[in-house]
């Protein structure tokens, strides 16, 4: 009998799971390649990652090697021109992606774990837990990410770890409030209350039931969070609290550009593109997908 | 009448939780950089002196007794002496109260920008609803959007103070004239979320039954328009303008440091720099009780509005 019902349990949740997201992922695939904001969105991203990817193998000059020719303008040698110290300044638009991409997944990824597990909890369980938690999103939730970020990473200081933690413990409530509410919704579904009737623990149906059907809004967030910590960290570096130099960063070069902005323009001119740039295709992607996936989100955004 | 004072009443006491974790997030960021007494005590102070500037900030309590005690003077309106190399010893209050008005004339300017270009490109995108007009607000509002304000800024003082030299670099010194691009820098970022919502309002606006039933009776499209459409579309985006001072809250930061702008946001990067942190936390405890005090707004103007809300 035992066997019997853990048998059906698996098959239902190997139905549910593999029907769940790869049906969402084909879904969103389809409609979304129908979409013109998704598709330059997906373009751009792939160009911006294949050339953060490469930068090691692009035959260019090192990004922290500093030369006699400062402030040479854009030229066959230095496409970019060089900036104050002498740097290839394409050579360090290109690292600069590295660093804003790497910073940018890892405090979404930290974002969404916090949010996932509390959002879940919340969700599923209801009552009282939900009453901490929730009070708790929503304490955090009133804040711009950006001025938490900013009080984190004043105290933690300058440095790649530093301003990954300080944006994630920033950014984490919108994800938990999305899951929460996704939570809410499908616990009361049949396929939920079928998989409890045999016996499926409350962890085991949070994450393979619940969590699966959350992905396409996730997506969407995640999207979305990647353009919003890269403006984050970018401003965080402007302002001298994000990554340390001499990483190359978009927000540090933008900043240093600033004071030889009448003689050599080109020194914040192009991370300032490719910053923008990349901003662009995330924003594009997710406002794409939400289209797609949820018409009566168009146009909002808050 | 007094369902809606009740619902003040209920959000002013829901406010106090967030104001006590913005108080505890700035309280513990002092912590966060190791041992406070480094930041607290000028360099190269001795071992007595440490000691005595130990215990003058109380750093020998335990943690929650210190929190109380920060607490405590922060309701006699005590945010501490600066530790600033020029600014040492000065109070924390009196070098807010100075830029503070800097910043709100800030915000108030760019307030006016936003909602001047939001509110008729919304509603010039939403009348031409898919139209080459409208494809070119939402690029417009994609781009505004996308931009990171201290690199709009950096734009705006390259194209119309450098190149054209129309308006001053930096600082204040151009009198309202340098107020113009810093304002603008902030305002249009706000105005692309503003035209965002504008256009969708008013899209759900036009479609409602009693606008086919104006225009069945043949009143003027015009006055359709004007008269009942704007007026019922425009309401949701007058309500959230409690919402936008988070924005520009975080903007201000950033774009006052790029143009020099004596407010708060230039207060706290110039404390950064000093690791004058008795000031970065005070700045940013007021730039967060501004946030608050905005959401409080866009929750009373939305029940106001709304019945609906406040008795939910």
């Amino acid at each position: 009998m035992t066997r019997m019902r853990k048998g059906l349990n698996d098959r239902l949740l190997a139905w549910k799971v593999s029907g769940g997201v790869k049906q969402t992922v084909a879904d969103m695939l389809e409609r979304g390649g129908r979409n013109a904001m998704v598709v330059i969105g997906s373009i751009v991203i792939m160009l911006v990652v294949l050339i953060a990817l490469l930068a090691p193998v692009l035959p260019m000059a090192d990004p922290t090697e500093m030369s006699d020719d400062l402030f040479e303008p854009p030229s066959t040698s230095h496409i970019f021109g060089t900036d104050e110290n002498g740097r290839d300044v394409f050579s360090r638009v290109v690292w600069g992606a590295r660093v804003s991409l790497l910073v940018a997944s890892f405090a979404v990824l930290a974002s969404m774990v916090i949010g996932i597990v509390l959002g879940l909890t919340a969700g599923y369980f209801g009552g009282r837990v939900d009453y901490v938690i929730t009070g708790t999103i929503d304490l955090f939730w009133t804040f711009p990410p950006f001025l938490l970020a900013l009080a984190f990473a004043a105290g933690l200081g300058a440095g790649l770890f530093n301003v990954v933690l300080a944006i994630s413990i920033s950014y984490w409530a919108g994800f938990a409030r999305l899951i929460r509410g996704q939570a809410l919704s499908m616990k009361e579904r049949q396929f939920v209350e079928a998989s409890r009737a045999l016996g499926a623990k409350n962890w085991r149906i949070m994450f393979t039931h619940v969590l699966p059907n959350c992905l396409a809004p996730l997506i969407v967030w995640a999207s979305i969070g990647v353009a919003d910590a890269i403006t984050i960290e970018s401003s965080l570096s402007f302002l001298g609290v994000g990554t340390k130099p001499p990483t190359p960063s978009w927000g540090w070069m933008l900043q240093s550009g600033l004071l030889h902005l009448g003689s050599a323009p080109w020194i914040s001119t192009f991370p300032g593109v490719a910053m923008v740039f990349t901003i662009l295709g995330f924003n594009l992607l997710g406002d794409g997908l939400r289209d797609v996936l949820d018409p009566r989100m168009k146009g909002l955004r808050r | 009448m007094a369902d809606l004072v009740a619902y003040i009443l209920r959000k002013v006491i829901l406010a106090i939780p967030v104001v006590l974790l913005a108080t505890l997030i700035v309280f513990l960021m002092l912590f966060m950089t190791g041992d406070p007494i480094n930041v607290l005590s000028p360099p190269h102070a001795s071992v007595e002196q440490l000691d005595a500037l130990r215990e003058k900030y109380g750093l020998n309590e335990p943690v929650y007794v210190q929190y109380g005690l920060f607490l405590w003077q922060l309701l006699h309106g005590d945010l501490g002496v600066s530790v600033g190399f020029f600014t040492r010893d000065l109070e924390v209050g009196d070098l807010i109260a100075d830029r503070l008005p800097r910043t709100l004339e800030l915000m108030a300017i760019g307030l006016t920008i936003s909602y001047s270009i939001g509110i008729p490109l919304g509603i010039f995108s939403a009348l031409r609803h898919n139209s080459l007009g409208d494809r070119s607000v939402m690029v417009f509002t994609l781009l505004a959007y996308a931009m990171p304000s201290f690199w709009l800024g950096i734009l705006f003082m390259w194209l119309f103070a450098v190149e054209l030299s129309w308006l001053p670099i930096e600082g204040t010194t151009g009198g309202f004239a340098s107020i113009i691009l810093p304002a603008m820098t902030l305002g249009i970022g706000n105005a692309a979320l503003t035209t965002r919502m504008m256009r969708s309002s008013m899209l759900e606006v036009i479609r409602q039954d009693y606008i086919t039933q104006l225009r069945s009776r043949g009143l003027p499209e015009r006055e359709i328009i004007y008269k009942h459409a704007v007026k019922n579309a425009i309401l949701p985006v007058i309500t959230v303008i409690g919402l936008d001072i988070g924005w520009f809250v975080a903007g201000s930061v950033v774009v006052e440091t790029v143009f020099s702008w004596p407010g708060i946001g230039r207060l706290i990067t110039d404390s950064i720099s000093n690791a004058d942190f008795p000031v970065v936390r005070g700045c940013i405890l007021v730039l967060a009780l501004f946030v608050i005090a905005g959401n409080l707004v866009a929750d009373i103007l939305y029940a106001y509005v709304d019945p609906r809300v406040r008795l939910g």
